[in-house]
């Protein structure tokens, strides 16, 4: 075996203190409610905690209402990711263009994603709002609508409401990882596709999309496992209403611990969420090793 | 089939920097022209313009008789090769080679024997499958000749291609790429900082400097004839021995004159400056004879270079350095003499930099 040299001594001296507060706040919760998620706990009866293995989960799994909201994480995902994809591309070739206020304009993109996620859930709120809010107040004036819409009421829009409200948070960030891919792609390239005779759009396909893919995976690894947790939005926009339209998993488990005081259950849920969510990135992180 | 002409040239890139200012070249077909010169002189700006890579700002670019100053990178009929070779780093060597085929509707049939032809004779045929990541620099460097040669256009544009192999391969490519150009009837305009290989491949030089044209004219002209000093400087390793000093009249005779020393001139140089520099380059020194001019000195420096020797020489307080056989003794600290020839001398006008020699 090979001797541990002084400064591997000194340095593990170094790190224990940072592992042992990692250890305190990471491990110990995470440890905690895997433990919570295999008894019955209800607040309402503190004192009864019988153990019951994977009762739990099995309970969970086997709710239709459990399964309704993994549709609807899904779907809002789904919606979300796309969509994010699909403008921060679009934003990242307007910024990688030479224009005169790009910077301006790059700094201003950048101010959703500084804003707090609670101060944009307000936004929104006060946006989407029937009585004084901003969107009909926008449309009634341009005469897009005769009278004040119930925007977050319609259970068909509200889920691609709540999307939009995440994807105008989420854009930003996304458009500037994809711009940092554009900005690395050198220039030389295009010009030698251009003099091979390959018009504009061509060069597009030809080099820029290739050359996006790993960025296309990371935004979207990122920004699935940012949808699929979202919490946020649904507590402050609809509270998972109307009628359970916006009821979806990380919305569910804070109705089981937190209104249901039924901590084993919620504790179950979140531990399944976070295996679906590890598993999902797995998947993509594989199909990102293989393209790359 | 493509005669290059440029018409008063200027480019002046969006920050204000002029690159090229009012170029006038005239390129034959099927030419082997070199432009060559140091780094940020605008030889690449030039040979984008000629790509279609950079807009002309002032002037005109024909091909025969067409102005190209707005068609398109992509619908010219040129084939570049780049300093960084700029393959498609996601598809094949295959793919790379094929892409400009594509581009152009060739027939399948037609491109894979193409793209198998280009591979044979640059000897890549068994990498056909690799990415270009996947391959050492000097195969890159073939694959990048390969993807430029299977569109057979009528310019071919290299930009100091062989600038990033190694000292060995370059020299074999030089080869390649004269052979090249033998086979194909394309006029080539080829980018280069590097003074031997444009005296070795081209059919006529471009010296540029800052901008603009210094010289143009055949290796032997650039090298022999230089028209002014940076010229007879830039090109020649070691670099041409520059002496400062005066002209004078001496029994009829032009005399350049630096101290105790007087070197009669021959009738070539005109001696309409006082004030002249007297170009000598290390390889032009002979035994001294009683015949020839000489120049004399103190022998500073011997150093062995293979086959020759370099000395340095101290003369009226400047140091040539001299190129002489391995069996020339020398001793440092000695006196030593040398016979000049008279045609190899070169004189410029030291105020203005220009050749004082007379238009053939
Ligand atoms: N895209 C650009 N924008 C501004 N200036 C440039 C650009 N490209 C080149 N230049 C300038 O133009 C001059 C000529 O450049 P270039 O043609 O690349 O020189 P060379 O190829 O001879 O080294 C240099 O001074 C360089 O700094
Ligand atoms: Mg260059």
């Amino acid at each position: 075996m090979r001797a541990v040299t002084h400064d591997e001594r000194a340095a593990a001296g170094l790190l224990a203190g940072l592992v042992a507060v990692l250890m305190a706040v990471t491990a110990f919760p995470i440890l905690y409610s895997l433990w919570i998620s295999l008894f019955a706990v209800n607040l309402r009866r503190p004192n009864r905690m019988p153990f019951v293995g994977l009762d739990n989960y099995i309970a969970v799994l086997s709710s239709p209402a459990f399964w309704g909201s993994v549709g609807r994480t899904a779907l809002f995902s789904a919606l979300a990711v796309a969509a994010i994809l699909v403008i921060a591309t679009l934003v990242a070739l307007l910024l990688d263009q030479e224009f005169p206020g790009r910077r301006i304009l790059s700094a201003c993109l950048l101010i959703p994603w500084a804003i707090p996620s609670v101060v944009n859930g307000l936004m929104w709120k006060w946006i989407y709002d029937s009585n004084y809010g901003a969107l009909n107040g926008l449309l009634l004036q341009l005469g897009f609508i005769g009278s004040a819409t119930i925007w977050l009421g319609d259970s068909n829009r509200t889920l691609p409401l709540i999307a939009n409200a995440f994807i105008w948070k989420e854009v930003p960030l996304a458009a500037i990882l994809l711009l940092v891919t554009l900005k690395s792609i050198p220039a030389d390239l295009y010009g030698a596709a251009a003099v091979d005779g390959a018009p504009a759009w061509r060069r597009f396909f030809a080099i820029t999309l290739p050359a996006l893919r790993p960025g296309f995976l990371l935004v979207t690894l990122y920004e699935a496992m940012m949808a699929v947790r979202h919490f946020d939005l649904f507590f402050l926009l609809t509270e998972g209403g109307p009628g359970g339209a916006s009821d979806v998993v990380a919305w569910r488990i804070y109705v089981e611990t937190f209104r249901n005081l039924s901590f084993g259950t919620g504790a179950a849920m979140s531990y399944i969420l976070a295996i679906a969510t590890l598993l999902m990135s797995y998947a993509l992180i594989r199909g990102m090793a293989r393209t790359l | 089939m493509a005669r290059i002409r440029f018409q008063s040239v200027t480019k002046r890139y969006a920050n204000g920097a002029t690159a090229v200012a009012g170029l006038d070249l005239d390129i034959a077909d099927q030419e082997f022209l070199v432009l060559l010169g140091p780094s940020g002189c605008g030889k690449s700006t030039t040979l984008n313009m000629i790509a279609g890579l950079e807009e002309i700002s002032e002037g005109a670019l024909l091909f025969d008789d067409r102005t190209m100053n707005n068609v398109p990178a992509h619908r010219r009929d040129v084939a570049m090769v780049f300093q960084s070779y700029a393959l498609y780093p996601h598809k094949s060597v295959f793919e790379n080679i094929a892409f400009g085929l594509r581009m152009r509707r060739v027939p399948e049939p037609e491109l894979r024997r193409r793209v198998m032809d280009a591979a044979a004779k640059l000897e890549i045929a068994h990498l056909l499958e690799r990415r270009p990541s996947q391959l050492s620099g000097g195969q890159r460097q073939r694959v990048a000749l390969g993807r430029a040669m299977v569109r057979e256009p009528s310019v071919f544009l290299m930009d100091e291609p062989l600038s990033n192999l190694d000292a060995s391969l370059r020299i074999s490519m030089r080869a390649q790429i004269r052979h090249l150009h033998a086979q194909m009837h394309s006029t080539f305009v080829y980018v280069t900082h590097d003074q031997a290989e444009a005296l070795t491949l081209a059919d006529r030089i471009v010296v540029m400097r800052d901008g603009t044209i210094q010289q143009i004219g055949s290796p032997d002209d650039i090298y022999e004839r230089p028209a002014n000093l940076f010229v007879a400087s830039f090109l020649g390793s070691p670099a041409i021995n520059l002496l400062e000093g005066a002209l004078e009249t001496i029994g009829g005779t032009l005399c350049f004159r630096r101290g105790a020393l007087t070197v009669p001139l021959p009738a070539c140089f005109r001696g309409d400056a006082r004030e002249v520099v007297l170009g000598l380059r290390p390889e032009d020194v002979g035994p001294a004879t009683s015949e020839a001019a000489q120049i004399h000195g103190v022998v500073d420096t011997a150093m062995p270079a293979g086959s020759d020797q370099f000395l340095g020489v101290a003369v009226e307080g400047a140091m040539l350095f001299l190129r002489v056989p391995k069996d020339v003794r020398v001793r440092e600290g000695e006196p030593i003499g040398f016979g000049l020839t008279e045609s190899r001398l070169h004189l410029f006008d030291r105020t203005t930099g220009r050749s004082l020699r007379r238009a053939a």
